[in-house]
């Protein structure tokens, strides 16, 4: 029987506890939304597409919504005079396994207004698609990248959706699924011998080996050593 | 051997009385001989006080390694005196920290582009044999990419780690000769950006190590197979 009234390490023995109680899941838990301007908005504006809000850590305030029309919520948040999110801090993903939806969580901040909002949209795992919002923030295309390449989620438009953590030419897969095999699908021969054929030019495109030059002197790559050639 | 060559004089007196018929001049294959071990003391001397280290910092070790060429332990007094950025006038690579996959190109590059002689450092457990990041980004153990000459053991070594480290490299150069050069220093031109271990050496130092695929695969359990999530502890 766990004593309620142990804490910290007096309670070891009693495995993990969860930090805060949680009854349910998203889907129809609501926390009060009062003191935080931007949810009671979006649920008066866009009322049957946000389908639930939770409040972390006193004073994080969560919603989900629907994946289908993030571009169009999320570009409200970021113009609307009364919330001005004007910086994107992160955009992650999270993988909770057992075939549940993968969820895209974006992290707005506004200068502004000092507010912050986390939105995330659930995507199930067999339409692992959803709105690029590059066209709102500039600042989210590689870290869309880096979603598409640990979580392989497809963002639609897009303008340059490649693989910015992981080798260009990986093959198995997208490591930070659930399903991912923690060292990952090939044995260590064939990772170190495909490690040692790739290319490290090809990692980059033209444009961004040309960063680091002299913009006079800026050539296309041509003719770079590749062993095979 | 021709009258008035380099080893005139120099002929190894068999017990029979006759001479040796050695071919391969002063610093080819053969017995060491008295000049050529001279040399070797010579050579070896200025190699050993001159080393220039090139170093391939990647994590926190590489912090003890600047710490190492700082003042207060001064790896300029064993002759290391220049950390050499670039690889063509280095003599020894340093390769302290992880190296992951999309990395090991980049050091078999930088350690083809190391001129003869050179040696190599392996600092740290991460370079070593992958440390405790047994994943799938993760090199395990830069001896599957490169040859390594001496692996310093700590997470991260101390700098008297590395310094001993040198110094035991220094004490390999000692016991080097010019005759047994293209011994000491084989390396296969066809080996130039590939892996240095072939399939079975790789799979043999890269097995688990007590981790958690060890540990499903002790319990016949399929690595990677979805687990039951709690879920409570969903948010």
């Amino acid at each position: 029987m766990l004593d309620e009234t142990k804490t910290g390490l007096d309670a070891v023995e009693g495995g993990p506890q969860l930090s805060e109680k949680s009854t349910d899941s998203s889907g129809g838990k609501m926390d009060d939304p009062d003191g935080h301007p931007s949810v009671i908005a979006l649920f008066s504006q866009f009322g049957d597409a946000v389908s639930g809000h939770r409040v972390f850590a006193g004073t994080q305030h969560v919603v989900w919504i629907d994946s289908a029309r993030n571009l169009e919520i999320l570009s409200w948040l970021r113009e609307q005079q009364d919330h001005q999110y004007d910086m994107i801090s992160d955009i992650t993903a999270v993988d909770y396994g057992a075939g549940r939806p993968i969820e895209v969580v974006y992290q707005l901040f506004s200068t502004v207004h000092k507010r912050a909002l986390r939105v995330r949209c659930k995507l199930p795992l067999d339409g692992l698609e959803i709105d690029s919002i590059v066209e709102l923030w500039s600042a989210a295309n590689w870290l869309e990248r880096e979603v598409y390449d640990l979580f392989g989620v497809t963002f639609r438009k897009h303008p340059d959706l490649r693989r910015i953590l992981m080798p260009h030419d990986y093959e198995e897969g997208h490591p930070l699924r659930k399903d991912f095999p923690l060292r990952g699908r090939f044995s260590r021969a064939e990772q170190t011998r495909r490690a040692l054929d790739q290319s490290v030019e090809h990692s980059y495109i033209a444009e961004e080996m040309d960063l680091g030059r002299d913009p006079q002197q800026a050539t296309p790559i041509i003719g770079t050593k590749d062993r095979d050639e | 051997m021709e009258e008035g060559g380099a080893r005139m004089g120099l002929k190894d007196v068999l017990p029979g009385g006759g001479t040796s018929s050695v071919t391969g001049g002063m610093f080819g294959d053969g017995s060491p001989t008295f000049l050529t071990s001279k040399i070797d003391w010579i050579i070896n001397w200025s190699r050993r006080n001159s080393l220039w280290p090139m170093p391939f910092g990647t994590a926190c070790c590489a912090i003890e390694m600047m710490a190492s060429a700082a003042s207060n332990y001064d790896l300029a007094r064993f002759g290391m005196e220049r950390m050499s950025f670039s690889p063509r006038q280095a003599d020894v690579l340093i390769c302290a920290g992880r190296v992951p996959y999309k990395l090991a190109p980049v050091l078999r590059r930088i350690w083809d582009q190391m001129p003869q002689p050179k040696w190599c450092v392996s600092m740290g457990a991460c370079a070593s044999s992958g440390g405790v990041f047994d994943v799938y980004s993760m090199v395990q153990g830069i001896d599957t990419i490169i040859p390594v000459d001496v692996y310093v053991p700590g997470c991260p070594p101390r700098p008297e780690g590395l310094i001993y480290g040198l110094m035991m490299i220094q004490e390999k150069i000692r016991e080097e000769s010019l005759s047994r050069h293209f011994e000491h220093r084989a390396e296969d031109p066809s080996s130039v950006a590939r892996p240095h271990a072939n399939d079975a050496q790789v799979v043999g130092l890269t097995g688990p190590f007590g981790n958690s695929t060890q540990q499903e695969e002790l319990s016949n359990k399929e690595p990677g197979a979805r687990e039951e999530f709690p879920e409570e502890l969903l948010p």
